[in-house]
């Protein structure tokens, strides 16, 4: 039964080493696949450790206290107690160590059932002792009769040996009767490429038809239609081509034969917005690198379980486009910046005093005057005062970068799901003309008409979630950006003014920020200017 | 008469209808495989006609002649007379019937027969010659290929087969009367037979032999009966000496002149010379290496445990696959290689061949003897029963000989048999299940075996082996 | 509960035969040497002793009188099935063919119709001298009034040659011959036919319509069985009828690939390729991802025996063809 050596995974990104602070577990005591064996602290968290395997802690290799860098066996199991090796499946890092480890195993599996010949003697010159029906079943389950422990008289082989045999190998041994010789294959009668993937670019694939589109959604590139057919002409197949273009992947609205068409020009225009976007996604990385995301998920490391099978009710949506580059940044962000939330309310009276009488000077401009600007010149007042929530963090370059810029995002609901549009140079934009390019994006947003560059360069983002309702959230920080400000609804709520409890519209905020730049106090401090320009709407003027 | 070439395509070609090739052919039909079978004489190929069948026929003729002859003992005062010819007729009876009952089988199986000659013209392309008359030629693809060619007699210089009074061993079995004097060049299987059928039939047999003893691959106490016995039969044998040439007698005879290693000379008055010193493989005509095919040195093709040749959808049975050349091996290996092809597992895994000889009195031997037993790693236990123990040996009158189990004395496993005397060519199937079985000398000897038989025998010497004989002093 | 029987594609053709002439008296057969000898490939073996020299005939050596006397039997009521040795010899019947066989009804405005099924052993691949291989299915699919099916396994050819006797119009009924001996096939004992017209899917895949027929059926799905290893999924399309195409099986193939090959051993130039090229692009430009391939026999008269292979479609210029429109 072979041992397994355990190194100490990657716990968080950039995370080189941990404290084992306790061991859980004691040589000799059996464990099962993802019990936690060990609590190792990293820099900012106490992570627990899971076993890989079922097995029995062979030996532990670090004591309680020491500084383990990654990578290095801290623990090692037994493995095959009960006649079967078990490896964990790690669904979501992929770690190179499990390659290796399963390479070990199967010279390990061939040994055991080398290992277990009878005591008998060896058969000399190639003698078996098993009938021939029972040497013919041998063959047929791919099994080696040297190999089969009988149980007749003097080691005799029967049917039943070879069959035991034969399902003790689950290890897949896989070696065939008479070692060099494989056992013969039926001629294959079927037809078809058997679930083999195509070699031929095609459409039909399923939407990320390799185009690395895709990985810019909510940052910036247009998003790819991702369609099965597409009618086009030759010569605009031509173009495509020439462009390096998936007609499939090209918005548009006409159809022709009740499939969709697509023209010359439409393709044109696409590899043109594809451009743009392209070349501002400079740290964008591909899509595929969210497993080094998934990484950092630390204690998450082999404890994924198996999705379960849908069931008859349920119903299944393909995970694409642009939710899947959504929930992609999202788990970006989430996984990469500690995220602290920050709650206060702010009493806007005044606010609600002031919008009241521009309104109707907006509507004369032909401009709906919401909150919002109102809003977003109070951030910039507060981002003037406390630069640190307008800014990047680069950690390969251990610096963090001051925006010089006030770009916001504003955070719209679509039907493909959440976007984030950017306001540019808030702070010398006045309030009608905020107004206006708001509204502006929000709805080129919902039509998906939004050019990449559109949503790029953001410094700070805001999500107003209270548009639909809800008081507080704990929002998620537009990647790269530091911090975002929630905006609850505003309504009429209870508030206590010279010790009586009255009525008072107010706007729940919601400010999360990256606490690796950002401490909390400072977070506190910047709420507190921005709630202190929407209490006071004047102190706008001073910006 | 048809122009231009339209080949017949087939997923099975086998090449001779020997004992090998037409149970191929018939294995693969039953398989569910399209299946072509071409021969150029005659089915049932060597064995049918001018070997297994036909020496059996006048070895059952010439044995009841001299039977019924010598029964004085028994109260039956007979002097047979044998109308030779009659015989042979009656020989060539039961070939027929058989030969007609292999292509009824192969066609009722669905077997398509071609008959002519068949040579390759590239891995997937076979050519068959329709044979005289211009018949001309067809050209056959194949998916699959079984060579069972079969082997010929071989002939030594000097001694051409073409000529009337030097036979091979499908002349002796075709004569149309008794010769005289019979010279045989050889003292295996076939010699020997033959030198036993003749002796009985009344010819004088003078067997010279180059090696020491007769029966080269078998033990001394087989061998030394057997001789000795022939001997009695009036059989003169001389070893150590070669045939090295014939001339033309003074009395219209013959003498054929043999020489020993020393140089010494000597030299016999015979009228028929029979030269049997083995048989070779049959390729010539085939142009196997227009599919890739070699021969080995000694002209055989190899072929691996599932009789696939160098060409992996070739395959070779029966002699021309090489020793050992018995019939059955043919067959054996015929159904094996038809399975492989049809997808089963099948191999050639079989723990032991059964031999037979049948002189008299006959041999039968299966696996190993007590020598090969301890060479190969076993410690071999020993158990023999003598026929002059047996009850049934003693009412046939022929008690010469024995059984002898040679057995794996740890475990008990049976390893081999070798048995001389009365039917020892049907008493050894029991031993050679025993072994493929693996079966122990306990299992043999706990089977109840039929009271009075010869086959008894064989239950005793497993207890012999045991130290529990009953009708013999154990060892 | 129908039996089936194990036949090569020229067993079945006589099965058909034997068949049909004994379903209807009407139906005869007249060639040379179809009678007292069997046919010279033995498809029509066995007929004369079953059904006599009135529905068995052996005609002299003048193909212009077979077809012409055939058009005559079939124009008074009889369903004849006149045997051309070759294909290739069809020519001195070509008069006949076209000008009469081909026009019967339009002449007669619909009072006389020729049921009426020539057949004829076509195709190259089998070592033959001059006029024994050719392909020139062609000449007769560009004259309406003629139907021309390529049957290319056995249950096909009893299946296709059952409904061309049956068919009230005249069919050019070409065998390959170059396959009428190598495989067999299951062909149920009792009559039955395949339709006229209509293609056949022999194999599924979504990558390239790959379109052929007759002989050339065998070397396609060869080379389709390769390409399936590299992960090019042909779909082979078997048209067994040439004129009238299956329009809607050739669309329908190239609509859901965008990709078409076609495969036939006639010479390309005014071959069915072509045609087939044409529907394709009347009917699904917008599907198209790639110029239509046409793997065929070369601009050549059919060579002497030695150059043959090359002349041929070969399962690796077949491959080669479908991956040019592939790689497209």
């Amino acid at each position: 039964m072979p041992v397994k050596e355990f190194k100490l995974p990657d716990v968080g990104e950039g995370v080189a080493e941990g404290e084992l602070v306790t061991w859980l577990v004691s040589p000799g005591d059996r464990v099962a696949e993802d019990q936690p064996v060990a609590e190792v602290e990293t820099d900012k968290a106490l992570v627990e450790v899971p076993s890989r395997y079922d097995g029995v802690v062979e030996e532990l290799f670090v004591e309680e206290g020491d500084i383990v860098p990654v990578g290095d066996v801290i623990i090692s199991f037994r493995v095959g107690e009960d006649g079967e090796g078990d490896e964990a499946d790690d669904s979501g890092a992929a770690h190179e160590e499990s390659e290796t480890e399963s390479g070990d195993a199967e010279p390990a599996a061939d040994d055991e059932a080398v290992e277990s010949e009878p005591a008998e003697p060896e058969a000399p010159s190639g003698r078996t002792f098993a009938p021939p029906s029972a040497r013919r079943l041998a063959r047929e389950l791919g099994v080696d009769i040297a190999a089969v422990d009988g149980s007749g008289p003097g080691g005799r082989i029967g049917e039943a040996d070879v069959r035991a045999h034969a399902e003790d190998d689950s290890g897949g041994t896989g070696s065939g009767a008479g070692g060099a010789d494989e056992a013969p294959t039926p001629t294959p009668t079927d037809v078809g490429s058997g679930g083999r993937k195509s070699a031929v670019k095609k459409r039909g694939d399923d939407g990320s038809t390799g185009s690395s589109a895709t990985t810019a959604a909510a940052a910036g590139a247009p998003e790819p239609a991702g369609r099965e057919t597409t009618l086009a002409t030759p010569a605009t197949r031509k173009v495509a081509r020439e462009l390096g273009v998936d007609v499939d992947d090209v918005p548009t609205d006409e159809t022709r034969d009740g499939e969709a068409f697509v023209t010359g020009e439409t393709v044109r225009a696409y590899a043109e917005a594809l451009e743009s976007g392209a070349t501002d996604s400079s740290s964008e990385p591909e899509a595929a690198d969210a497993s080094a995301s998934a990484d950092a998920a630390g204690a998450d490391t082999g404890a994924a379980p198996e999705p379960s099978a849908p069931g008859a009710t349920d119903e299944t949506v393909p995970y694409r486009g642009v939710r899947r580059t959504i929930g992609k940044q999202m788990e970006r962000s989430v996984y990469t910046a500690p995220h602290v939330s920050h709650h206060d309310t702010a009493e806007v009276d005044a606010l609600v005093e002031a919008r009241e009488e521009l309104k109707p000077r907006a509507e004369e401009q032909g401009v709906s005057l919401t909150y919002m600007p109102f809003v977003m010149k109070a951030i910039v007042a507060g981002l003037k005062a406390y630069p640190y929530l307008n800014s990047e963090l680069r950690e390969d370059d251990e610096e963090i970068v001051l925006k010089g810029d006030y770009n916001l995002g504003i955070a719209v609901a679509t039907d493909a799901g959440l976007m984030v549009p950017v306001v540019e140079d808030v702070d010398e934009k006045g309030l009608f003309e905020l107004a206006a390019e708001v509204r502006d994006l929000a709805s080129r947003a919902r039509e998906r008409k939004l050019k990449p560059a559109e949503m790029k360069g953001g410094t700070f983002s805001i999500t107003n979630f209270g548009a639909i309702g809800g008081e507080y959230a704990t929002p998620i920080i537009n990647y790269p950006e530091t911090a975002i400000l929630g905006l609850g609804a505003i309504e009429e709520r209870p508030v206590v003014r010279d010790g009586e409890v009255v009525a008072a519209p107010t706007l729940p905020l919601s400010l999360s920020i990256d606490h690796r730049v950002i401490d909390g106090a400072v977070a506190a401090e910047f709420a507190n200017t921005v709630m202190e320009h929407l209490e006071h709407p004047l102190l706008l003027l001073t910006q | 008469m048809v122009v231009g070439d339209i080949a017949t395509g087939t997923e099975v070609l086998v090449i001779g209808a020997g004992p090998g090739g037409y149970v191929a052919a018939i294995r693969a039909a039953q398989e569910g495989l399209d299946t072509t079978l071409v021969e150029k004489d005659a089915y049932g190929g060597a064995c049918l006609n001018r070997g297994c069948i036909p020496s059996k026929a006048l070895i059952t003729g010439s044995g009841l002649a001299h039977e019924a002859g010598n029964a004085e003992s028994m109260g039956i005062h007979a002097d047979p007379a044998v109308d030779m010819g009659k015989m042979v007729e009656w020989k060539d009876g039961v070939v027929d019937r058989l030969t007609g009952g292999v292509e009824k089988l192969c066609k009722a199986n669905g077997v398509n027969l071609v008959p002519g000659t068949a040579s390759f013209v590239d891995e997937r392309t076979a050519r068959v010659a329709h044979g005289g008359q211009g018949q001309g030629s067809e050209s056959i693809e194949f998916e699959h290929a079984i060579v069972a060619t079969g082997s010929r007699p071989i002939q030594i210089p000097g001694f051409d087969f073409a000529e009337d009074h030097v036979w091979s061993s499908a002349d002796a079995l075709d004569a149309d009367s008794v010769p005289d004097r019979l010279g045989i060049v050889g003292g295996g299987y076939i010699g020997m037979e033959l030198a036993t059928t003749y002796a009985k039939l009344g010819a004088d047999v003078t067997v010279v032999e180059m090696l020491d003893d007769i029966l080269d691959p078998y033990e001394d106490d087989v061998k030394r009966i057997v001789r000795k016995r022939a001997e009695e039969l009036g059989v003169e044998f001389h070893f150590g000496e070669g045939a090295s040439e014939w001339s033309e007698g003074a009395d219209g005879g013959y003498l054929l002149h043999t020489e020993t290693e020393e140089g010494e000379e000597s030299t016999y008055g015979v009228d028929k010379v029979l030269v049997a010193v083995g048989r070779q493989p049959v390729t010539d005509g085939l142009d196997l290496e227009n599919a890739g095919i070699e021969t080995d040195d000694r002209g055989f093709i190899e072929t691996d445990d599932r009789t696939r040749t160098a060409v992996e959808h070739v395959h070779a049975v029966g002699d021309v696959a090489g020793d050992p050349m018995l019939a059955h091996v043919a067959s054996k290996e015929g159904i094996v290689a038809a399975e492989v092809i049809a997808g089963e597992p099948a191999a050639l895994d079989q723990q032991a061949i059964p031999a037979a000889v049948f002189t008299d009195p006959e041999i039968g031997t299966v696996g190993l003897t007590e020598a090969e037993a301890e060479d190969a790693g076993f410690d071999p236990v020993v158990g023999e029963m003598p026929f002059n123990a047996s009850g049934r040996a003693m009412t046939t009158g022929h008690t010469e000989g024995f059984v002898r189990l040679v057995a794996d004395d740890e475990t008990g496993f049976v390893l081999g048999a070798q048995i001389v005397g009365p039917e020892a060519s049907e008493l050894i199937a029991e031993a050679a299940l025993a072994i493929e079985m693996g079966a122990t000398l306990e299992d043999v000897a706990a089977t109840v075996h039929t009271h009075p038989t010869l086959a008894e025998a064989v239950m005793e010497a497993a207890e012999n082996a045991r130290g529990q004989a009953i009708h013999t002093l154990n060892r | 509960m129908s039996e089936t029987q194990n036949l090569t594609v020229v067993q079945a053709v006589r099965d058909g035969l034997y068949t049909e002439m004994r379903e209807d008296d009407d139906v005869l057969v007249l060639g040379q040497d179809v009678g007292k000898n069997g046919g010279v490939f033995r498809a029509t073996e066995g007929l004369f002793d079953e059904f006599g020299g009135d529905r068995v005939v052996d005609t002299p050596l003048a193909e212009s009188g077979i077809v012409g006397a055939a058009v005559g039997m079939a124009a008074m009521g009889l369903k004849p099935v006149p045997e051309i040795q070759f294909s290739g010899f069809m020519y001195p019947g070509f008069d006949q063919i076209v000008s009469h066989m081909a026009r019967f009804r339009t002449r007669s405005r619909g009072r006389f119709n020729l049921p009426m099924t020539l057949r004829a052993p076509y195709g190259g691949g089998i070592r033959a001298p001059e006029h024994h291989s050719e392909s020139k299915e062609a000449f007769y699919a560009h004259e309406a009034g003629l139907k021309v099916v390529i049957p290319s396994t056995p249950y096909d050819a009893k299946g296709l040659l059952a409904a061309s006797i049956r068919d009230p119009d005249p069919v050019i009924f070409l065998e390959p011959k170059l396959i009428y001996r190598a495989f067999r096939g299951e062909v149920p004992e009792e009559p039955y036919t395949v339709p006229i017209g209509e293609a056949v899917t022999r194999r599924e895949g979504g990558d390239v319509a790959v379109f052929t027929y007759g002989a050339m059926t065998r070397p396609t799905l060869e080379a389709a069985e390769t390409l399936a290893e590299e992960g090019i999924d042909c779909e082979v399309v078997d048209l067994r009828t040439v004129s009238p195409l299956d329009r809607e099986a050739i669309v329908e193939a190239f609509e859901s690939t965008g990709r078409a090959v076609v495969v036939h051993e006639a010479p390309k130039t005014g071959g069915l390729a072509g045609e087939i090229t044409a529907i394709i692009q009347e009917e699904a430009l917008l599907y198209q991802e790639a110029p239509v391939k046409r793997v065929t026999g070369f601009d050549v008269p059919y060579p002497l025996y030695a150059l043959e292979d090359y002349y041929l479609p070969s399962a690796t210029r077949i491959e080669e063809g479908i991956r040019e429109a592939v790689e497209f």
